[in-house]
This record gives structure tokens, sequence and C-alpha cells, in this order.
């Protein structure tokens, strides 16, 4: 078993995690406020798009980064315009905000990356590279782990501590608080409702844009057809699984993302003896969360005021 | 009444040439010339030397028969207020359990026939059971336990096509092909995948206009739909009819994959087209979840996919120029008709 279970497998279960976790956050922003968010795919893979386009035509995986922030918040005033200005439902919205992101994607996709490679020029871009630890490389595990993780990973690893002091400890969190939980009320004691849903819809877009840009710049260098795989369904069910909670989200996201690790590793090998086919490694993430919703695992409270 | 009733359509019209002529013109292609393209790919006319209309109506009928049974399993759902985003899991599952059914020996053809479709219709509400159920005993929102369902299929269908009922007669990851007495009739000798399941999916879609809009059952599930808690105040049974929506519409959507393989593809195999279930969303919104208008949108989206596929063979052009189009008619139908009701304070 110790040559399944290393450190390596842990880093792996992280970067994995990665994305998940930026998504799962920028979710639970958005369903916070009362917005429900099933676009988070789209996002991701929208900024995954502009993310190799950007660092391809600028040679620098910021700009890439800044590209995919400014796609996916522009996805997300989409989903703001249509939920809180012509509203429409919630779903419906997400829905084709998902399709415009896979039809988009890939016309450009083949409009530009795909004509430079039939010309022999390369579609990998410039990628981050790992992140210094500092101290932090004198203490054995931690290193282990966060050895060769990007900036990015690093972030994600700390975002959801500053969201749960800001959604606790912070005016602004108590009142996203009044908002998703009653919005009438929270209007009538003069908290800015609208304002407060803007924010946090195009909140969960910016982070969807940077998980999308984590597939590109830090985890696989260029851009794919539908590469987001279904990232933002699993990031909502982290989200559901870890009950809207921003350590709860995280907490899933890392553990799906083992799931992945651990599926990519084992290809076939018996784990404890037994051989698990990695279909069902897979599936467990989606799975889990079907059991969370039964209320086998406690009781489940989204936001009362989702998709009003 | 113009307003209300005549413009809306005309400008959704008017939106989706102007995004299809933008995509077109951005893709570099001429713009006459690729409409009259996409229109011969929707409807065969002008009869081209390399397509001729067969093809392009053997392309049409196809996608029409799935979409409008997707569109039909959606719109069924959201009659009784429920979203079911999961007909794609539902539709793999049951052409799963169809290729399986219909791979078995003895029974005479049109029995055989319609004992697979009927697995087929059968696996896709049980798949589709548990979100029913977890929406109405536990109140989970049924959008987010059917994507669960949705990706608990793909993984199910591809374990158990890889592993478990993989053809023994090859390496591929397929099933066996069903038996000739399961297989459906094309329309078409010289069709290639147009068949008779397209006219099970009008009369299913006929059958469910009666139902939904002639009978107390239909009254109570669109009273349901409408407002739940005022039906059950009147004495609907609104939990029982909701799930039996669900049901009926994991029982359209496996029978769309049963069709799909006693029809077309004779087996099952990894990568089944499971994004009809998707597309299905858009038939439904298209037709304001009426089973009649359903067929004239069905019809509508596969010929937008069919023209827009012609094009891209004739002149490289993505044919994913037919799902961004589809994406902006979804905002737009549901920008103009799909409106919540207000609730401010």
């Amino acid at each position: 078993m110790g040559e399944i279970f290393d450190a390596q497998l842990f880093g792996t279960a992280i970067r994995q995690a990665t994305p998940l976790i930026l998504a799962a956050l920028g979710g639970l922003m958005s369903e916070r406020v009362g917005v429900i968010n099933i676009g988070l795919e789209g996002k991701i893979l929208m900024g995954a798009f502009a993310a190799a386009l950007g660092a391809l035509l600028s040679g620098s995986p910021l700009v890439g980064l800044a590209c995919a922030v400014l796609v996916g918040l522009t996805l997300a005033l989409l989903h703001a315009v249509a939920t809180q200005e012509l509203r429409t439902d919630h779903i419906v919205s997400g829905v084709a905000i998902n399709l415009l992101a896979l039809g988009l994607s890939t016309y450009l996709f083949r409009q530009i990356i795909v004509p430079r490679e039939e010309a022999g020029e390369s579609s990998v871009v410039a990628m981050f590279g790992a992140a210094r630890l500092g101290g932090l490389e004198n203490l054995p595990v931690l290193n282990a782990l966060l050895k060769d993780q990007s900036w990015l990973t690093l972030f994600a690893l700390v975002l959801p501590f500053v969201l749960l002091i800001m959604l606790t400890r912070t005016r602004w969190g108590l009142r996203v608080y009044a908002v998703g939980n009653d919005s009438v009320k929270a209007r009538m004691m003069g908290v800015p409702v609208k304002r407060l849903r803007y924010l946090g819809v195009l909140w969960s877009g910016a982070l969807a844009g940077m998980a999308g840009a984590f597939l590109v710049l830090a985890a696989t260098g260029q851009f794919r057809e539908n590469m987001s795989a279904g990232r933002g369904f699993i990031a909502l069910a982290a989200l559901i699984f870890g009950r809207w909670h921003p350590l709860g989200a995280a907490g899933a996201a890392l553990g799906f993302g083992f799931f992945e690790a651990l599926q990519m590793r084992l290809q076939g090998q018996p784990l404890f003896g037994v051989q698990l086919p990695t279909d069902l490694l897979l599936m467990l993430p989606y799975l889990l969360t079907v059991i969370a919703l039964m209320g086998l695992l406690g009781r489940m409270k989204p936001p009362s005021d989702l998709g009003n | 009444m113009f307003r209300t009733r005549i413009a809306p359509p005309l400008l959704g019209a008017g939106i989706v040439l102007a995004v299809l002529g933008a995509l077109v013109l951005a893709a570099g292609k001429p713009l006459g010339e690729s409409f009259q393209i996409i229109l011969q790919g929707a409807t065969g006319y002008p009869r081209g030397e390399a397509f001729g209309p067969l093809d392009a109506w053997d392309a049409v009928l196809h996608d029409m028969t799935l979409l409008l049974l997707t569109g039909l399993a959606v719109a069924v759902a959201l009659q009784a207020g429920l979203f079911n985003i999961g007909a794609a899991g539902q539709l793999l599952v049951g052409a799963l359990v169809a290729a399986w059914v219909g791979g078995l020996t003895g029974a005479p053809a049109p029995l055989h026939l319609l004992l697979t479709l009927l697995a087929g219709a059968a696996a896709g509400a049980l798949w589709a059971f548990p979100p029913a159920w977890l929406r109405v005993r536990r109140g989970a929102h049924e959008v987010i336990s059917t994507i669960m369902f949705n990706y608990i299929a793909l993984y199910f269908t591809h374990w158990l096509v890889t592993e478990r009922l993989k053809d023994p007669a090859g390496d591929a990851p397929q099933t066996a092909p069903i038996a000739q007495a399961a297989q459906l009739p094309l329309l078409r000798e010289e069709f290639l995948q147009a068949n008779w399941g397209l006219g099970i999916a009008v009369l299913v879609a006929l059958g469910l206009w009666l139902a939904l809009y002639r009978t107390v059952w239909g009254y109570e599930t669109r009273a349901t739909g409408a407002n739940r808690d005022a039906a059950e105040a009147a004495g609907a049974p609104t939990a029982r009819r909701m799930t039996q929506a669900m049901l009926l519409s994991g029982a359209l959507a496996g029978l769309a994959g049963a069709i799909e393989v006693c029809g077309a593809q004779y087996r099952f195999f990894e990568g089944f087209p499971a994004e009809y279930g998707f597309d299905g969303i858009a038939v439904a919104l298209l037709a304001g979840n009426h089973p009649a208008l359903a067929m004239l949108s069905a019809y509508l989206m596969s010929a937008l996919r069919s023209g827009a596929y012609h094009l891209h063979a004739e002149t490289g052009a993505p044919k994913e120029i037919a799902v961004v189009v589809q994406a902006a008619l979804i905002l737009y139908v549901a920008a103009v008709y799909l409106r919540r009701r207000r609730v401010e304070g």
C-alpha cells in the first residue's frame, strides 16, 4: 500500500482539487445571495479558453489569467442581468450559459487556435511555475504536499478561510446572510439586495474563470475542446456536500480531488486486494452527494431564498 | 396583440438569423452562399450533387425523433413544475438496457421489439425515480439530483459496456449487436438512420397532448406545476402528480435511447450520444412545454443542426455554430416568455 498512498498522491489530489475548490467557492458566493448557478461549468470552460488565448498571444500566463477572469465576469454578468433584470429562471439561464460556453469556446478554438496548430505553430502556452514556499519548506509534511504547486493552488487553499471570516465577521457577510435567507425582509431593512446579488454572481464568475485558467496555465498548458469535463458540476456537488459552507465546500472539493488522484494512480491496480473499477471512483463524488441529499448525513439546508 | 403575440416570435427569428449570420461571417464564409448551404442541409433543397435531399432528410428526421422525445420528457416534467436536467442520463440507461434486452434471443419479431422499447423506457423511468423521491420526500432540488444522476449514469454505463456487457467478439467497448427481431425499420430504404421511431415519437406527442389538456390527470399535473400550494389546497395529489410526471419524463428519455439503439445504432457503445438529452431542454422551452408545439420545435432544432453540419461539411466552418444559436435562442425564450412571478417586498 505504501507505494499508492504516498505524498505524491496527496500532492496530485490537491492539484486536482484546485479548480474544484475555486469553482465551488464561486458557486457558494452566488448561492449565498440566492442565485442558483449551474453555469459554473460553462464559465470554467470559457475561462480555460480565454486563458489559453491570452497566454498564447501575449506569452504571459498573467495576461492569460486576467483574460480568464474577465471572461468569467462577463458570463456572470449575463447571468446576473438575465436573472435580476429580466427575471428569467435561474436554471434556464445557467443551462443557456453552459451551452453558449461549449459552443463558443469550441467555435473560437477551431477558428483561432486550430489553424495555428495546422500551420505548425505550438499551442502550448507559458505556464505558472511552482510557487516558492519560503520558510514553510522546512516543515516536512507541508513541504511534501505543497512543493511544485502553483500559487493558484496556494490561493485556493487559503481562500476558504478568508471567505469564512468575510462571511461571519463583516457587515457585508451579515448582509449576504440576510439576502440569502429572506431577500424581502432584507430589502425592507435597507440592505441593497440587488447590489449584493450582482457582487455574489460576479464573484462566482471570477473564481470559475480562474478555475478554468488553472486547467490551462497550471495543469496542462493548452486548451482542448470541452476540457472542463464536468468539473463545474463536481464543484456544484462539492458545494452542496459541503452544505454551502466555505470550509465544507473546500473540504468536499479536496475529497473529490482525492478520488480523481486515486483513480489516476490506481489505473487498474488492486487496492487493499480488491480490483476497483475506475468508473466507480469517478462516480463516487456524485453518489456521495446523492446520499447527502437523502439526508443520511445530517440535515441539508440551502439558503432559503434560493432561486427567487 | 402585435406587441404581445406577433412581435416576440418575429424578433426571436431575427435574433437567430443575426447570430447565425454573425458566426458565419466571423468564420470568414460568404453570407449568402452559407445561408443557402445551411438551408440545403436543413431541407434538402436545392438538390446538391454531393449531398442529395434524401441525406438531409435522413439526418433531420433522425435527430427530430430523438429531440422530440427528449423535448417531451423535459416538457412533461416542467408542466408539473419539475426541471429534469437528467434526460441525458435517463437516455443512456434506457439505451444500454435496450441494447441488452435487444441482444437476447428467442422472442418473435414484433414482440421482441416491443419488449426492447418498453425495457428502455422502464429503465429511464427507474433512473428518474430517485430524483423524484428526493424532491417529493426530502425537498432536495431535482436539478441538482438529476445532474448527479447524469454523471452516475455516464460512469455506470461506461463500466458496464467496458467490463460486463462488452461484445466478446471484439476489442471495441460496445455491446453485441441486437437481434434482427428487435430492430426498428428505417423510414425509407435509402436512409441510414431515420427510422419508424419518428412515428412512435409523434404518437407519444399526440397522446401526451390529450393527457395533459383533456384529462383530470393532466389538469392536476399542470395545476401542480403552476402553483403547488394552490393545487394542494384544491385537493390535487400534488406529490403523486410530480412523481408520476418525473417517471413519465424518465420513461420518454429512456425510450429515446431505446429507439436510437433499435432504429439507428443497433448496439450501445462507449460515447453513446447522450447530448440529445440536453438539447431536449431547448426543444421544450421553445415549445412552451406544449406537446404539439414540441413537434415543430423539434423539427426546427434538428433542421438547424443538420444545416450547420452541412455548412461544416461543405466549407469547414465549425459546426458548433448550431450550439451557439441554440444557446441564444434559449436565453431569448427565457427572457421573453419565462419570467418568474415578481415577489417584491
